[in-house]
């Protein structure tokens, strides 16, 4: 009996790997876009304002279409019933439109508030994806909206958007390299720094409240943390020589940063408040853009110890370095995605740069830019999106792409020289 | 003190009597949780779809006939004349011509030949009037139902899965939508008597939700085209949906 049950148990085990592959394949090809309809915002009660109607679909317009899986378009949303809510009106001419999602939106104002009421609704199952009702200022009203794109993400995808993040970037457009906020699609652009001097590499912490950059306003480029809301700030590294490219780890308590001590860059952490922590490269050659893993555990950075420019990788504590990029002989500025599984970086081509996106254990090494000179790409909190500077068409300015290199669109506005951006997680 | 080890020889009889207890036990399983059939599932199946019309259920024996009862198959048989053979056949008028030798030569060939054309068809008037009798001894007439009793003619053939997927497939390529780069859901579908679904279950997914809504609105838009399984059964099967040309790394 002990010898039986062992083939007795074999044969179980054969039969049962046979029954578990038993299936078949249904396979198509291409990739649709699914219909997204968005009708005009309706004036709910009180005074109707075109101008309100226009941003509102506007701004949900530029966030779905950037998004990716949506083919977008606006309607006047009229001839269904005209209502806003289940039962108000009859999805039936949008199903037979083709639409696979619409989008319903209501408007009511009241002195300078603005409530917004608005529904995301899933044609083919006949069912209310999302209803959202927002209350706030008018002059909030694109924040409002896109914080409602976010929602829309959320409902067809399963995650949130990115598109209530902010950009801090550099811009000249004082004459100075100051650190300016704007909205992700370039609107709302506010001045936060005003040294008259050179402010560079804005870095935010992972819940978006402070900011990292490297100044010039003392005559050495120092290292200096602001709280965004209080605008207070305050030097954590001051060192004499480089104190540049900090970056904060994922738990918002450390920053990873370049400081050049014995005439070698090399690779340092620091706390918060700047007291230093460890050293983790210690090479005679130049290392600097530390980036985290998304888990903490890894460091991407720069160094030129081969030669040329190159990107490696490191364990937090410095220890198990290697090379990550072989293609190219100057490549720089890396990123790590939020979601680990790619890392962007630069790659000097020709009199420019491109931007090019690498698995972290080097495969999968693919262009993504390639008109004009690309750089500084900055993932998107959600890792959907990348923003860049690039000097295609004459000055810097900011644009932003999805993950695989599509839809690239110019965000910046006005005639100034844009780059440096960097996208901070939803506020 | 030695002691000394008889080995036994195993009897041939014991060892055949194991033998066919193992693989008695083994085709029980295999029976019990219907793992027989997989093997024949695994291959490549080849559905040829000409007219949108079910496969017709092989035990049945007769075409589907949507919309009432099943007729018996068309057999090839000659259309019977509307007169009875035993009245002769209107022989053509020959136009009245000044005879020759040779012309009253060809009259005569005339009328052997129209001869034989008489015998041959009242020799397949005997044969359609025999084949008649012959389906009215059967006790059934024309309105004979053929093949196995309890067979409606609308169900599936034999290869109930492999017309499920060819249905899944149409749907799949007008819903298909991903963000992801390989997704891929293997999803069970349970499809009750009447050809309905009667459950769908996520049994992997890579995450892919937009992949996931088009493969579920696939599943529904295809519902549509059911027939109902063969054999009046439940029927139940796993489908791996992929985009064409993606594979997993």
């Amino acid at each position: 009996m002990k010898r039986i049950f062992p083939i007795f148990m074999i044969l179980l085990l054969c039969a049962t790997a046979q029954a578990q592959q038993s299936f078949l394949d249904v396979t198509a090809p291409g990739n649709r876009q699914l219909q997204l309809a968005i009708t005009t915002a309706k004036n709910l009660s009180g005074q109707q304002s075109p101008e309100t109607e226009k941003v509102i679909c506007d701004v949900l317009q530029f966030d779905m279409t950037l998004a990716g899986p949506f083919s977008v378009r606006t309607v006047p949303g009229k001839g269904d019933g005209g209502g806003i809510r289940p039962g108000e009106f009859d999805l039936a001419p949008w199903k037979s439109a083709g639409v696979d999602l619409l989008v319903k939106s209501g408007y009511s104002l009241s002195g300078g508030s603005i409530t917004l009421e608005c529904r995301l609704y899933d044609v083919m199952k006949k069912k209310e994806l999302t209803a959202k009702r927002y209350t706030g200022n008018i002059r909030d009203l694109r924040k409002i909206v896109h914080t409602f794109a976010d929602e829309i993400m959320r409902g067809v995808t399963g995650e949130k958007g990115p598109f209530t993040g902010k950009v801090a970037y550099v811009s000249k457009r004082g004459g100075n390299k100051e650190i300016y906020l704007m909205d992700y699609d370039g609107h709302n652009a506010q001045q936060l720094t005003r040294n008259g001097s050179i402010n560079l590499n804005p870095e935010f912490s992972p819940d978006g409240r402070e900011l990292v950059y490297t100044s010039y306003k003392r005559g050495n480029p120092d290292l200096f943390r602001r709280e965004l809301f209080s605008g207070t700030e305050a030097a954590i590294s001051a060192r004499r020589g480089l104190n540049i490219t900090g970056a904060f780890a994922p738990d918002g308590k450390k920053i990873a940063l370049a400081q050049s001590r014995e005439g070698s860059s090399n690779i340092y952490l620091i706390d918060k408040s700047g007291r230093q922590m460890a050293r983790l490269t210690s090479s005679s050659a130049i290392d600097v853009s530390p980036a985290w893993s998304p888990d903490g555990s890894r460091i991407a950075f720069v160094s030129d110890r081969m030669g040329k420019p190159q990107v490696f990788i490191m364990n937090a504590d410095g220890s198990n370095v290697r090379r990550l990029t072989a293609n190219g002989a100057y490549n720089v500025g890396p990123r790590w995605s939020p979601k680990g599984d790619r890392i962007v970086y630069c790659r000097q081509e020709g009199n420019g740069f491109q931007i090019y996106g690498i698995d972290p254990d080097g495969s999968n090494d693919t262009r993504l830019t390639s008109d004009g000179s690309n750089e500084h790409p900055r993932w998107s909190p959600d890792g959907r999106f990348i923003t860049f500077s690039s000097k295609r068409g004459g000055k810097e300015g900011i644009f932003v792409m999805r993950a695989d290199g599509s839809g690239q669109t110019r965000v910046s506005q006005g005639s100034s020289e844009d780059s440096h951006p960097t996208w901070s997680t939803r506020w | 003190m030695t002691a000394t080890l008889h080995r036994r020889d195993p009897r041939f009889g014991w060892m055949l009597l194991f033998s066919i207890l193992i693989h008695l036990t083994c085709y029980l399983i295999l029976v019990k949780y219907q793992l027989y059939s997989f093997q024949h599932a695994e291959g490549p199946v080849y559905y040829v779809d000409v007219v949108s019309l079910p496969v017709a259920n092989p035990q049945a024996g007769s075409p589907s006939q949507p919309g009432g009862a099943p007729t018996p198959a068309k057999r090839e048989e000659m259309a019977l004349p509307a007169r009875s053979p035993q009245q002769p056949i209107a022989k053509p008028k020959t136009p009245q011509r000044e005879k020759s030798p040779s012309s009253a030569e060809t009259s005569r060939q005339f009328e052997e030949r129209l001869a034989k054309i008489e015998q041959q068809v009242g020799a397949k008037r005997e044969a359609a009037a025999i084949e008649a009798l012959r389906a009215k001894v059967a006790g059934r007439g024309g309105e004979a139902q053929l093949g196995v009793p309890g067979g409606k003619g609308t169900e599936a053939g034999s290869d109930y899965a492999g017309y499920i997927r060819s249905r899944l497939t149409d749907a799949f390529r007008t819903t298909i939508a991903f963000q992801t780069k390989s997704p891929e859901v293997m999803v069970r579908l349970t499809i009750d008597r009447s050809g309905k679904v009667a459950g769908i279950r996520l049994e992997r997914s890579t995450g892919d939700r937009i992949f996931e809504d088009a493969v579920l609105n696939a599943i529904a838009k295809a519902e549509q085209t059911f027939v109902p399984p063969p054999g009046g059964k439940r029927f139940e099967y796993s489908y791996r949906f992929a985009p064409e040309g993606v594979s997993k790394k």
